[in-house]
């Protein structure tokens, strides 16, 4: 009976090229055929589907069936990342888990009938951590045998696409068997007593997200250390950015004043090799003012101006890089260096004192 | 474009590799200011000679000079997305389109409930009106371009001072 359930539809089902209609199908497909038959004789079905994952970690991702992965809770802020954890608690809770049918069909999937049925879609990247992600749909919620299963994952757009008409996540904290997908997602780890709705989890995620690109630019912003709060931090950065500004357009202002009235002889000032001299009086200039642990304190928070490679990262990285040797300029944290030579608290007479304890002469 | 955690670990060991030098090709602050440079003074050159020195008319030169910095500032730092926008308002129209949409800061959901909810989304408002782009961006989106255009701004200001102070000495 459960050979029934290889049949040609499904195996064409396997695709990513199926869209979300034909998923949806296939699922409620699935759920009566499951109506119908089930047993309560999992234990060594589960093992071989266990180890049929593990067989087939990323070559099977592009079948859209259905596996069922045994996930012990990992509550707390346990550090884990990767899939280590998982793997010792999945056996330590098998005997939780509700009740499920396999069917060992062939190398490109697994069917399950089971009363959670989840969908795997390739995973292509990042994995932070494993989270229990799950995914009932109303209907099933009937069909369930055992209600302990916790999980939830935070989705992307392509989860989203998929699930988001076909499951509810229900919010159980209670340690149990939970599933995961394999999705590429941005995995949360969920905490003992928090949502683990999906919305939720996505929530904090983001939440995650902005929060370090808050903190790249409280590096960044002078004077926003001490300023709590985003509301605060963001005045700052607000007044910061205002401030650049209208000193650009003064300077412009003052540039263009200079250019008419003295006539600049531009051309006396910059000849091609001079503008080198130039660069490489700064660089020497910031090289010695900068070079401390602000040049570490520099790159974790801006490779985003790493213009030298070709790609250009745009988002701020979350990954930290521990040790920068390349010099870099960083003029804010050149302003706070030169407090220690010159203490005054704003930025602007910091760098103004750079400019005239510099030499920077041009050749005329 | 995402690199992988072994590429990044490639990055720093090259990196560690240049400790001390001065090289300004992989320097990405010395690449923005010689280009920085480089795009400028040529504009300003240009500028000075085209313009007869009788119809100095300050305004419509300092409009014109402040159009090429800021051009300037666009071309050198064109791996951002703000300086594209900044670039295509530039080349576009001289005039500014105040009637925005702005995007998804109001779709996006509140952080912070409640009044705080509130101040951050006004504030994010106004950060999105300063930032070249930002009315097209969302909220996570102009975070991470804030930090660029800021730091862009402040090597901006660099070059600047130094030609002024250059040039009235």
């Amino acid at each position: 009976m459960l050979e029934g359930l290889v049949s040609p539809e499904n195996l064409s089902l396997s695709s990513m090229d199926m869209n979300v209609l034909e998923r949806l199908k296939w699922l409620q497909q699935q759920q009566q055929q499951q109506v119908v038959s089930q047993s309560s004789d999992n234990s060594p079905e589960l093992l071989q589907i266990l180890q049929f994952h593990e067989s087939n970690n990323d070559e099977l991702l592009q079948s859209t069936f259905s596996h069922f992965q045994m996930l012990g809770s990992c509550f707390g802020p346990s550090p884990n990342m990767g899939f280590g954890p998982s793997h010792e608690a999945m056996d330590g809770c098998i005997s939780r888990t509700s009740s499920f049918q396999m069917v060992p069909v062939d190398t490109m999937g697994v069917m399950l009938k089971n009363s959670e049925e989840n969908r795997t879609i390739s995973s292509k990247n990042k994995r932070k951590s494993e989270v229990k992600r799950r995914e009932e749909e109303k209907t099933e919620k009937k069909i369930k045998v055992e209600a302990e299963t916790e999980s939830n994952m935070k989705g992307k757009s392509s989860m989203s696409n998929n699930t988001e008409a076909s499951s509810d996540t229900s919010k159980e904290t209670s340690k149990g068997a939970s599933e995961i997908q394999k999705l590429d997602y941005i995995h949360v780890r969920s905490r003992r007593g928090q949502a683990t709705d999906r919305h939720s989890l996505a929530e904090r995620a983001r939440r995650e997200k902005i929060s370090k690109k808050m903190k790249y630019l409280q590096d960044i912003v002078p004077g926003c250390k001490k300023v709590t709060g985003q509301a605060g931090m963001l005045d700052e950065i607000i007044n910061y950015v205002q401030s650049l500004q209208t000193q650009v357009e003064f300077l412009s202002m003052k540039l263009a004043v200079l250019d008419s009235e003295l006539e600049l002889a531009v051309e006396d000032l910059y000849v091609k090799q001079d503008q080198t001299v130039i660069i490489q009086k700064l660089l020497i200039i910031f090289f010695l003012f900068c070079y401390e642990f602000q040049l570490q304190a520099y790159f974790t928070n801006l490779p985003v101006v790493n213009a030298s490679k070709p790609s250009i990262m745009v988002d701020v990285p979350l990954f930290p890089l521990d040790q920068q040797g390349s010099l870099d300029l960083s003029v804010i944290n050149l302003s706070q260096t030169t407090s220690t030579e010159a203490p005054s608290a704003s930025w602007e007479t910091q760098s103004r004192s750079l400019f005239n304890t510099s030499s920077l002469g041009f050749h005329y | 474009m995402k690199q992988t955690n072994a590429h990044m670990e490639r990055q720093i060991m090259n990196k560690r590799k240049r400790v001390f030098s001065v090289q300004e090709k992989k320097n990405p602050k010395a690449v923005f200011a010689k280009r920085y440079v480089s795009h400028l003074v040529p504009a300003l050159k240009k500028i000075n000679m085209n313009k007869p020195s009788s119809q100095i008319n300050s305004k419509s030169f300092e409009q014109t000079v402040q159009h090429e910095v800021d051009m300037a500032l666009a071309l050198s730092a064109q791996e951002f997305a703000w300086s594209r926008f900044l670039q295509h308002k530039l080349l576009s129209s001289p005039h500014e389109d105040p009637s925005y949409s702005s995007k998804i800061l109001e779709t996006s959901s509140c952080k912070q409930d409640g009044k705080e909810g509130a101040e951050i989304k006004k504030k994010l408002k106004e950060l999105q009106k300063l930032v070249p782009g930002g009315e097209e961006m969302n909220m996570e989106e102009i975070l991470s371009e804030v930090g660029s255009y800021i730091v862009c701004l402040e090597l901006q200001m660099i070059v600047l001072k130094s030609l002024v102070q250059d040039n009235i000495s």
